[in-house]
Order: structure tokens, then sequence, then C-alpha cells
């Protein structure tokens, strides 16, 4: 092994993993930070939704009509909808974190039943975000801090829903 | 002393952490299982609980975003 320099500074922050307690930290400055400047609360999946609608526009069917999007695909517009740029700030922000750490890496897919799973979850995950009009941080993260019934409401029901896909997991997973 | 390497390659959580502890349940006092994993909370949460469980644990990074983990089932 060849000899390695050692950077303690960089090591500490970029590359070794966040105790919970400083993620926590960190998430409680930033969306408070997020909501003082733009006057909105953190959200992600709301965009998703009409970029899908825009999906069903371009291949000619008027999703627009419809009581779910009532418009809003028409009024979207991308540089003054604040989750949109931060989901794109996400996906860009991770990317920097995991160069930064130097532990990027394209991952090889195993199986065809990680695909089917993938795709199933992401479609449950997707539906049950805009039933519950948000997903664990635009209907719990976000609504906690403003003393909303419905965020203690999600937090209670992703328990059971946690409890039981992890029972799943297991069992036909393994 | 019995050496096994468990393939994760691909496995997010907590599947490579439910695997390994599947995987050392069957093995004797002393044997030693090397997890490979290439998923970062990976890294976290299965040593996390197998020092909880009292066995000896290293990590060692083999490649960019890819970690062997060593686990000894020291009792």
């Amino acid at each position: 092994m060849d000899e390695k320099k050692s950077y303690p500074f960089h090591e500490l922050v970029f590359k070794k993993e966040w105790s919970y307690t400083t993620g926590a930290v960190m998430l409680a400055i930033l969306s408070l930070a997020l909501v003082t400047v733009t006057n909105q609360a953190w959200g992600v999946t709301g965009p998703l939704a009409v970029w899908g609608g825009k999906v069903l526009e371009f291949v000619g069917i008027n999703a627009d009509s419809w009581k779910g999007f009532n418009g809003s695909i028409a009024r979207y517009d991308f540089f003054t909808n604040v989750p949109s740029i931060t989901d794109v700030g996400i996906v860009f922000g991770a990317l920097l974190a995991t160069l930064l750490a130097a532990q990027f890496k394209i991952k090889k897919i195993k199986s065809r039943k990680n695909v089917y799973a993938a795709i199933v979850g992401g479609l449950l995950m997707g539906f049950g975000a805009r039933l519950s009009a948000g997903c664990n941080i635009g209907a719990f993260f976000s609504g906690l801090p403003a003393f909303s019934l419905h965020g203690w409401v999600f937090w209670i029901a992703i328990f059971g829903g946690a409890a039981v896909g992890s029972k799943l997991l297991t069992k036909y997973f393994m | 002393m019995a050496e096994k390497t468990l393939d994760c390659y691909g496995e997010a959580c907590p599947i490579p952490l439910v695997k390994a502890q599947k995987e050392l349940e069957g093995m004797a006092v002393g044997d030693v299982l090397i997890v490979s994993i290439d998923h970062s909370c990976a890294m976290k949460n299965l040593p996390e609980w197998a020092r909880s469980v009292g066995y000896n644990v290293e990590i060692e990074e083999v490649a960019e975003g890819e970690w062997d983990v060593i686990i000894e089932k020291s009792k």
C-alpha cells in the first residue's frame, strides 16, 4: 500500500458519515432557512406530479382538466416553483456529496427481482404521496414543526406501514 | 475458523444488515464473515449492530464507494 496523506478536516466533514444528531440539526437549520427565504415549507413530490402530468399532456391526454390538477399544469413555471428548484438541488447536492467523499459508483443491477421491486415500490410511493397530499418531507417533516395534526397522523401511519413493509421485505426478499 | 464472503453489492439498506444477521446465525464462534457493500448507509448500521452484540468489526474501503465489512463472531 502506498503512503497516504491524511486530511483530517476533509475526513471529518466530507468522508465520515455524520451522526444522526448532526444530520437532524443541519436539516432543522436548512429547512428554517428555506421557510424564511421563500415563505414556503419544504416539499418534494408536488412538482413530480406536475411533471407526470406534463408527460400525459405531451402524449395527448388532457390531464390538466382532471380534478387533481385543475389547471396547475398550465400554471406551472419551473423557475418560480420552489419545490422544483429544491428537488433539482437534492440531486445535485447528493452528487456533490458523494464526489467530495470519493464514493461515487454506478451500481450494478443485481437481479430482475430488484428491477420489479424498484418499479412497484416507486409507483406505490408516488401514489401514496399524492393521495396523502405530501410525502415524508412535505406531509411529515414540514407538518410537525407547523404544529399541524396531519403530521402526527402521518407519523403513526408511517410506523404501521414500515412495520408491515419490513416484515414483507424479510419474508420475500432475503 | 471458517471465512465466508457475502456479496451485497447493489443491495440497499437494510438488506445487507438482515442478510449478515441471518448468515452469522449459522456460523460458529471464531468464524469470520466478510460483507461486501456499496451502499454507504450499510457501512453505518451493519458495524453498529455487530458491535452492539459484541462482535469484532473492521471496515476496509476496497474501492471508491465499495467496502468490506469484516465481522468476527467473537462470542
